[in-house]
Formats: structure tokens, sequence, C-alpha cells
């Protein structure tokens, strides 16, 4: 990257913390009120009571823990960036490191909604909670339900850290090149960072130890989010292949939306010189890397079912193929792993609309994948007289849009407010090529 | 460090900041600190610096969470003792799984304890003669000498 200098990437950086214009304001509006209808869908249901979606029996896990498990899985190329990429000293990831990371704790927050959403009465969530009581009730650890309450919540706490922990001496860079209330509030945000040779010294090292526990920690809590269908005996969620399956998805969608977000991001903001084409294209061969394993996973379910001779799970993914939601399956299949490999093609890898549209097509077919698996698990079981279908409803629908809402609006909040780039990882990028290392 | 004097050279080159920081063990200036914007190794090697302790934190928040998981599922299930699935009350091969994420969870609070506790933060009222180019495009080495 020749034509950057430090001067360079600081002034490109801080210039997308001027002043907003109107424009970016009414996005952030239209935005707020998307929230504010999902919002709306959700106090309707807590007054009406939970039948107001469309789970019925026996599809009692509807579109709430579709959500759930397709922001989670969101989250985890952003971990995957900022800390196995890290790990591996891939310094094309420093441009988008802060912005998958801050994706990451935005859509863990967004996940972390739903299981509220779904459990109805809300306010009866301390159950959850391991304090003693009148009941003498206690959670039952044995549940993967439980198993995903702490990693859930660990999850978040830690990619927020990170976040933050990483951010911290771009913040003092801000601070330094502001004036008034404005460097008050980033001198009290960054602590008082003076970039000290020895604050260094242990930032490094504390930066380092970050990625090491966050990347068993990615790996291991879509694993548990994966446990919670895997650990029933429901015919096709009973297979040990769900949580390597489960992680490749998870990053393989949260690519998919790195470069929903960072190609529009890159233009507005004039990042060209620091999110090179370079940087999207390898994202873009990432996923399809992701796409082959997911495909693969594809391939070794149905594989599975026909090798078992158990004819409860051959004719579970016979019709999954071939039953009602055989067009859900074709999204899956086509968006996930046929699309991606168009990526094959450096042409395509290196235009920019086209990898922008693929991506947008991922992010649908990550969102089906899951419909397809969780819905079509529990609606065609062991009994066919216990078989059912499920179709969402317009408060589901309400509370989806709303999430995305909610996504998009603290994401476009974040990108004019803090620094979307690390300042600090791409001038380490021009003198090392690589980041923080300890 | 009353009565000293300070002087600050501001540098856009690491390697003029390591020739220097070589150059200034032989004078009279008593070397303070260099402020960077990004960390550097060739001024860390420079100046030849300890190993950072932040590791032991992380170590013990780590141990202190793998207890403190195992325990935590292990008083829960005694507390309620109904056996689920055949399984035993104190069923150690579940309960990895809470000791592993509170192993995480109490690792990384020891290792931002660690860090506040070591780069000596917060400090909200800054260092005295820090330069805010230092946060750019400058790299500052501080050094004092006694006054004449």
């Amino acid at each position: 990257m020749p034509q950057l200098t430090y001067a360079s990437i600081d002034q490109t950086v801080l210039d997308t913390l001027s002043p907003a214009k109107k424009y970016y304001w009414a996005i952030v509006a239209v935005l707020l009120l998307g929230v504010l209808v999902g919002a709306a869908c959700w106090i309707y249901q807590i007054f009406v009571g939970i039948g107001v979606g469309g789970q019925n029996n026996p599809v009692a896990w509807g579109t709430y823990l579709i959500n759930f498990v397709f922001w989670v899985g969101i989250a985890h190329s952003g971990t995957l960036i900022s800390a196995i990429l890290h790990l591996f000293r891939a310094g094309w990831r420093n441009p988008i490191a802060r912005a998958a990371e801050t994706m990451t704790v935005f859509a863990v927050c967004i996940a972390g909604l739903f299981p509220f959403i779904h459990l109805g009465r809300v306010w009866q969530v301390y159950y959850m909670l391991p304090l003693p009581n009148q009941r003498l009730l206690w959670p039952n650890f044995l549940s993967p339900l439980m198993f995903d309450v702490i990693a859930i919540s660990t999850y978040l706490t830690v990619s927020t850290l990170f976040w933050y922990t990483g951010l911290l001496p771009d913040l003092a860079a801000v601070r330094d090149r502001s004036q008034g209330t404005r460097k008050k509030i980033f001198n009290f945000l960054s602590m008082g960072w003076t970039g000290a040779h020895d604050q260094w010294r242990h930032y490094t090292r504390g930066y380092l130890f970050f990625a090491a526990l966050a990347t068993p920690l990615v790996i291991s809590v879509h694993s548990v989010v994966s446990w919670d269908f895997a650990l029933g005996i429901t015919p096709g969620w009973h297979t040990t292949i769900f949580a390597p399956y489960f992680v490749a998805g998870a990053i393989h969608s949260g690519l998919a939306m790195v470069l929903t977000l960072m190609i529009p991001m890159r233009k507005i903001f004039k990042y060209e010189k620091i999110i090179t084409n370079d940087v999207l294209e390898n994202v873009a061969k990432t996923i399809l890397f992701t796409g082959l394993i997911v495909g693969f996973a594809y391939a070794t379910e149905f594989f599975i079912a026909w090798y078992s001779h158990n004819i409860v799970e051959m004719e579970s993914f016979r019709w999954r193929a071939m039953g009602d939601y055989r067009l859900e399956f074709f999204i899956m299949v086509v968006c996930n792993t046929i699309l991606p490999l168009l990526f094959l093609f450096k042409n395509i890898r290196r235009t920019i609309p086209l990898l922008f549209g693929i991506s947008l097509f991922v992010n649908l077919g990550m969102w089906y994948e899951r419909f397809v698996i969780i819905i079509g698990g529990v609606a065609h079981g062991f009994s066919p007289h216990a078989w059912g279908l499920y179709r969402p409803t317009g408060i589901e629908y309400g509370i989806l849009i709303g999430s995305f809402c909610l996504f998009f609006s603290l994401f476009l909040l974040f990108a004019k407010h803090l620094p979307s780039v690390s300042i600090t990882e791409m001038k380490e990028t021009l003198e090392h090529g690589g980041s923080h290392a300890g | 460090m009353q009565g000293k004097k300070y002087i600050m050279g501001l540098f856009k080159d690491e390697d003029q900041v390591v020739s220097t920081l070589a150059a200034l063990k032989e004078t009279a200036y008593q070397f303070q600190r260099v402020h960077s914007p990004i960390p550097s190794h060739k001024i860390m090697a420079t100046l030849d610096l300890k190993k950072s302790k932040v590791g032991y934190f992380t170590l013990v928040g780590g141990v202190l969470g793998l207890i403190s998981g195992f325990a935590l599922a292990i008083y829960c299930s005694t507390q309620w003792s109904l056996i689920v699935s055949g399984k035993p009350i104190i069923s150690l091969i579940p309960f990895f799984i809470v000791g592993f994420e509170f192993t995480i969870l109490f690792a990384v609070f020891g290792n931002v304890i660690g860090l506040l506790t070591q780069t000596r933060l917060p400090r909200f009222k800054g260092l005295a003669h820090y330069d805010p180019r230092c946060s750019g495009e400058h790299f500052g080495v501080l050094a004092a000498c006694e006054p004449m």
C-alpha cells in the first residue's frame, strides 16, 4: 500500500466522523421506525400471548429461534476476522477487523433478544439464573439450553471487551484531534491512553491472550447452539456433524454479512485505498471455502440418512428435498453452495456489484438453512399422525424486520461516531504487515 | 521528577527512534519513555523490556473460572437432585461445557484486570509531557536532565 501514510490513514478515518448530513439521519430514522415496528409486534405478543406467532404443535420452534441461530452465526465471522486471522497474522484482515468486530457485538445482542421473545412470558426469564429462590428450583446444567445461556452471555461479554480493547488506541487518536465536548467524551472513552512504550508492552500481550481465548470460545459457542438441536432425538437433528457444520455455516453467513456491510461503507466513506479490492477478494475466497464445507455438510447429512438404513431418517431427508419445504431447501442449496462457486472466477471476485449481490444471496440462503433445519426437523418427526406444517405470521415477520433494522441502525450509528477502521492496525500494516503482534 | 527539565524528540520513523534511543544512552539525558502510534517491536527490543505480567492475571482468572463453572453446576444439581435422562446427579461431561465457558469468561476478566492494572488505566488526566502528535504520525522520545 504505497499510497497510504500514517497521516492519510488518520485523515481518512477522522473524516468519517465529521457531522452527518441530513440523509444519514433520514436513513437512521427510517431504520428506527422499523425497530419500532418490531418492538410493537413484540409488545402485542406479550399482551395477547405467544399464539400470535405461527408456532404450533408439533412445530414449537419457529422464526424466533431461526433468527437466534442466524444472528449468532452472523456474529461469528467477526471473531474469525478479529481473533483467528489475528493469530494467523493475516494482515489483510486489518482494514475490516473493526467493522467485523462491531458487527459481532451487535449481532450477538440481537441474537440474545430472540430467546426472550420466544419465551412468551419474558418476565420469567430469571428462572434461568442460578439464584436462591422460594421455588427451590435451580437451573438444570445437563440441558443444552442452559449451555446456551452460559455460552451466549460469555460470548457477548468477551466480544464486547475484545472490541473495546482494540478500540482504545484509536479513541485516543480521535481525542487528540478533537476539541471541546468531543475531546472530553473521547478522553473519558480512551481512559487516558497515551501509547507509552510500557502501555504497548502490556497491551500487545493482553490483546494476544484475548485472541487466543476468543478463538476456542467462538468455536464452542456455535457448537453449543448446534447441540440445542443435535442433543435431541428428532430426526434430522440428532447427528454428530452438527457442531462443525454449524460453525462453518456461521462463518459462511457472517463473511457474507461482512461484504454486505463493507461494500457500501467503503464507497460512502471513500475507503477504497484502505479496504482494497484485494481485501474483498480474500473475503470472497474465504466464503468460497466455507461454502464448500457447508455443501459437503449438506451432502453428508443425506449420505448418513441413506447409509443408516433408518427409515425415519431417510424419510426426513427425502421430505426435506422433495416435501412441503422443497422451495426453502432449493433456496438454501443454491444460495449457500452453488452461487458462492462463482467466486472461483477471479473477475467475479474483483467485481464489486457481483460481490455485493452474491453476499446478499448467501445471507438469504443462510436464513433459509436455519428454516430448513429447525422447522424441517420438528414438522416431520417420528409419527406421521404428529406431522404438521408451519408458516411465520405477520407478527413474526414484523419482529424479523425489526431485528434487521436494529442491526443496521446500530451499525450506522457506530460507523459515523467511532473509528470504523482500526487506525492503529492500519498503521501497523504499513510498518509490519501484521497487527498487535504480542 | 520535580526540578528536572524534560525534552521530547518527535520522529516520523521508528528506525530513527531506535538509533536515538541508542545514542541517548551515551549522553547525560535520562531516558523516560517513548510514545508511539503503534506497538513497535524494534523499540521494545531496543529498550530490552521485561515480559508483561498480564498473562498471570489471565491464568489465575482461567483457573478460577474452571473451578467456579464446575462448582456452580455441581451445586445447582445437588440442590435439585432429580435424575434427568438417566444421568448421574453430578455429570462431569456436560458440566465440562459450563466449566469451559466459565474458564474463558474469567480468563478474559483476569486479562482485563491485568491490562488495567499494568497499564495503569484509567488515567483521565493523562501523562505529563505527552504530545498529542504521538497518537498520529509521530514517535515521541521523552528524556530528562538535571537543571543547570
